[in-house]
């Protein structure tokens, strides 16, 4: 019988589970036969979904986070690239329909973070609640953390146990301008290498503001002091979503899930032992992913088929399992003058979104699944981290929450859940810097870096 | 270099002291001075970068010397919770330094873009007391007759003769405080040898410390007032060597006088093994992976020559 050879088949010890289909009719207990179940070698939708199946339960009933990573990625087959850094056009939208997220303009309020600035940063205090009140105007109608509920007199002398001295912006400036300044005009430096100013200038203004300003933190913040810096990481992450049929070779005609790998190399990245409070609770519907009826291939995006890799920076043994910030740095050859010079004003700002989009979810994906959540098994808690993009001048900031993990054509279909990004516009840090001075420098993005660095989980 | 440390001795007219000073010394032993769970955060840090860091099995030495370099740096940095005056430093990859001096009648130059250096607000004081200096005069520097000192040194045509800290005037981080050195090639006859790894820590801090001291006193050679002192950390990713160096003067033409000084600490191993698949004989697990034979008191004499000069 059919039935009976398809068993063998599987005769490696798996546990069985009888398929609840129309076509099978369970068996009472104690029949002397064999369940009747869809062969699994026949060319026929009842057998591949009994092979998906049993590919699922494989996974879930691997021994080891490894070992799921493995069996998850086992199969090559030609996907798609993702690349975070693109100058595709209105590469933002394209990116949230393949990651299911929401975009939503401005970042969620912090209130836990800016009660921390007290009386000695009054003046760039009275700029920031402006700003933070329009973050909270769209998202004012939905239910925000209990946390940011609390009155805002109350947090201050609960900060101020926990804060210690108040944050001295004139320090931090300081320390700003003086990284920015030796990277600049006093170190002795060789002319850049053709098309990379990033590396001469800006590269290594942000490793040395970073490592300065988590120095400088870390007493306020207990989880920048068990934190793990990488310098130049890679961040990998593979996913299904969407279907489509395959178009020419053997296996023209089939109906394929859409891969896509995204390899993402941020130029520098923390992650923390703990995960970050989530901003929003898990079901919340903040807007509407945008739909694209192209082919991803019309982005344009390629195809290739090599290893299908997921990690975050470090392998699964690694205590820092969670991410906390990223920063990332664009190239000389997608700068601002190029854009302006191609009359595409408006796609400067895309192409912060879609960097930050993209290396978010990679990052927060690949968390998730070292924690041994996949797409059949869905994240039952959102994992936040940040990101900041920047150029060397201009600073943009970013904020995903990732809320699901089941973008797969099956399980896409019941799921309401969506991810979550918030982000800035990109704004310079300063202006000009001739003869040993920073000109224009702006306060209100340093203060935003260090909300980003001092953002740490409820307990701490 | 030929005959390593012996040959930049005589090169930079200094004296050799075995071990690190008694100023370094007392912060290694200080235990005001350490970190919370410091082995548990050391034997992150060396797994991190030996075994966790890569996509592949086992990382390279190319990429596993300066992750872990970057993140010993990084403990090190979050002592400044303890220390406030520890965030005046900052850290310059990639810097050139030239100093030029003449060694009886030989023209001798330093250049080069050679690593990574920590510079500071404040100096650090002189670590030698004025009796061990002037000791330095009745010590013989040894010569290897009848090899020339100048053996295996590159001999090019300059037509400037120049001393440059690599930085340029008001620069408020201008004293130089500790420089690194990674030997991360992945081949082992690109990298040094421990002994000539020393000896080009020795030639370098020296030839800082002597373009610091031509910008702060002048071209004339003399005898340093104030002593300048200049560190230097070198590792190929487990084995380390750390050294102190003091200029006492830039009085270099003649052999005799005051010397200058340097303390040397060689080949402190950090860990001994670091197995990233387990080994199995015989379908049995003999060793599992992770990190064998791990030594804290190198991290602390790591963590001391950073703190040096502040505390």
């Amino acid at each position: 019988m059919a039935a009976s050879g398809g068993r063998r088949l599987l005769w490696h010890g798996r546990c069985w589970f009888s398929q609840t289909e129309s076509a099978v009719l369970p068996q009472p207990p104690g029949s002397l036969y064999p369940p009747i179940v869809a062969s699994a070698t026949a060319k026929s939708k009842a057998a591949k979904r009994r092979r998906l199946e049993h590919f699922n339960q494989r996974v879930h009933a691997a021994a080891s986070i490894e070992e799921k990573l493995r069996l998850y990625g086992q199969l090559q087959r030609p996907k798609y690239m993702l690349y975070p850094q693109t100058f595709a056009l209105n590469a933002d939208r394209w990116y949230q329909s393949f990651t299911k997220t929401v975009f939503v303009a401005g970042l969620p309020p912090r209130a836990a973070s800016a009660a921390a600035k007290g009386p000695g940063a009054v003046a760039p205090e009275a700029a920031k609640t402006p700003e933070g009140a329009a973050g909270v105007a769209p998202e004012a109608a939905k239910a925000l953390e209990p946390r940011t509920a609390a009155p805002g007199a109350a947090k201050i002398p609960e900060a101020a146990v926990r804060a210690g001295p108040y944050l001295d912006v004139g320090e931090l400036r300081s320390l700003a301008c003086d990284a920015l300044l030796q990277e600049c005009f006093y170190q002795h430096k060789k002319q850049p290498f053709l098309h990379r100013r990033q590396d001469h200038t800006a590269g290594p203004f942000l490793t040395q503001l970073v490592s300065t300003l988590v120095a400088f933190l870390c007493g306020r913040n207990p989880l920048l002091a068990a934190s793990s810096l990488d310098l130049k990481p890679e961040v990998n992450y593979y996913w299904h979503h969407g279907e489509e049929v395959v178009v020419h070779g053997y296996r023209k005609g089939r109906v394929d899930p859409v891969r896509f790998q995204i390899d993402d190399h941020p130029h520098l990245q923390i992650r923390v032992p703990k995960q970050l409070p989530q901003i929003v609770p898990l079901e919340s519907d903040l807007g509407d992913v945008p739909v694209i009826d192209h082919k991803p291939s019309k982005l344009p995006l390629f195809k290739k088929q090599y290893e299908n890799k997921v990690f975050i920076g470090s392998k699964v043994a690694d205590p820092c399992c969670y991410g906390h910030t990223q920063f990332h740095l664009i190239p000389d050859k997608l700068k601002r003058e190029r854009f302006l010079r191609a009359n595409l004003e408006d796609q400067i700002e895309v192409l912060y979104r879609a960097n930050g989009i993209a290396s978010l979810f990679a990052w927060t994906a690949a968390q998730a699944m070292y924690q041994g959540f996949w797409s059949e098994a869905d994240v039952t808690r959102p994992f936040v981290s940040q990101a900041v993009v920047t150029d060397g001048k201009y600073f943009a900031f970013f904020c995903y929450q990732l809320n699901t993990l089941a973008l797969t054509v099956e399980t896409i279909k019941n799921n309401p859940r969506k991810n979550i990004c918030w982000g800035t516009d990109s704004k310079p840090l300063y202006d000009v810097v001739e003869d040993g001075s920073v000109k224009g420098f702006n306060d209100e993005v340093l203060i935003q870096l260090v909300r980003f660095l001092l953002n740490r989980p409820k307990e701490l | 270099l030929f005959q390593g440390v012996r040959q930049a001795q005589w090169l930079t007219k200094t004296k050799l002291v075995e071990g690190l000073p008694p100023a370094v010394l007392s912060i290694v032993d200080n235990p005001a001075h350490q970190l919370e769970d410091l082995e548990e955060k050391v034997k992150h840090a060396i797994s991190h970068a030996r075994l966790w860091d890569t996509t592949e099995v086992a990382p390279r030495r190319e990429r596993y010397c300066p992750v872990l370099f970057e993140d010993l740096i990084h403990l090190c940095r979050l002592m400044s919770m303890k220390y406030p005056s520890l965030t005046k430093r900052t850290l310059a990859r990639n810097y050139k330094i030239s100093a030029t001096w003449e060694r009886e009648s030989i023209l001798l130059q330093v250049r080069g873009l050679n690593g990574i250096l920590i510079n500071s607000v404040a100096p650090i004081p002189p670590v030698a007391s004025k009796e061990e200096i002037l000791d330095t005069e009745e010590h013989v520097l040894e010569t290897f007759y009848p090899i020339s000192p100048t053996i295996d040194l590159q001999e090019v045509h300059v037509y400037k003769e120049l001393n440059d800290t690599g930085f340029r005037d008001g620069y408020p981080y201008s004293h130089p405080h500790t420089l690194f050195f990674l030997e991360s090639a992945n081949i082992r006859p690109n990298r040094f040898r421990p002994e000539q790894l020393r000896a080009k820590m020795l030639m370098f801090a020296f030839g800082n410390a002597l373009a610091k001291a031509k910008v702060l006193y002048g071209n004339d050679p003399k005898v340093l007032e104030q002593p300048i002192v200049v560190q230097s950390v070198g590792t190929d990713g487990q084995l380390f060597q750390f050294m102190v160096f003091q200029l006492n003067t830039t009085d270099l033409v003649s052999s005799d006088g005051i010397k200058n000084l340097v303390w040397i600490d060689s080949d402190q191993n950090l860990y001994e093994n670091a197995q990233c698949v387990p080994e199995v004989k015989k379908r049995v697990v003999t060793k599992p992976a992770g990190i064998y034979g791990f030594q804290p008191d190198t991290f602390k004499k790591f963590l001391a020559l950073y703190l040096h000069g502040t505390v």
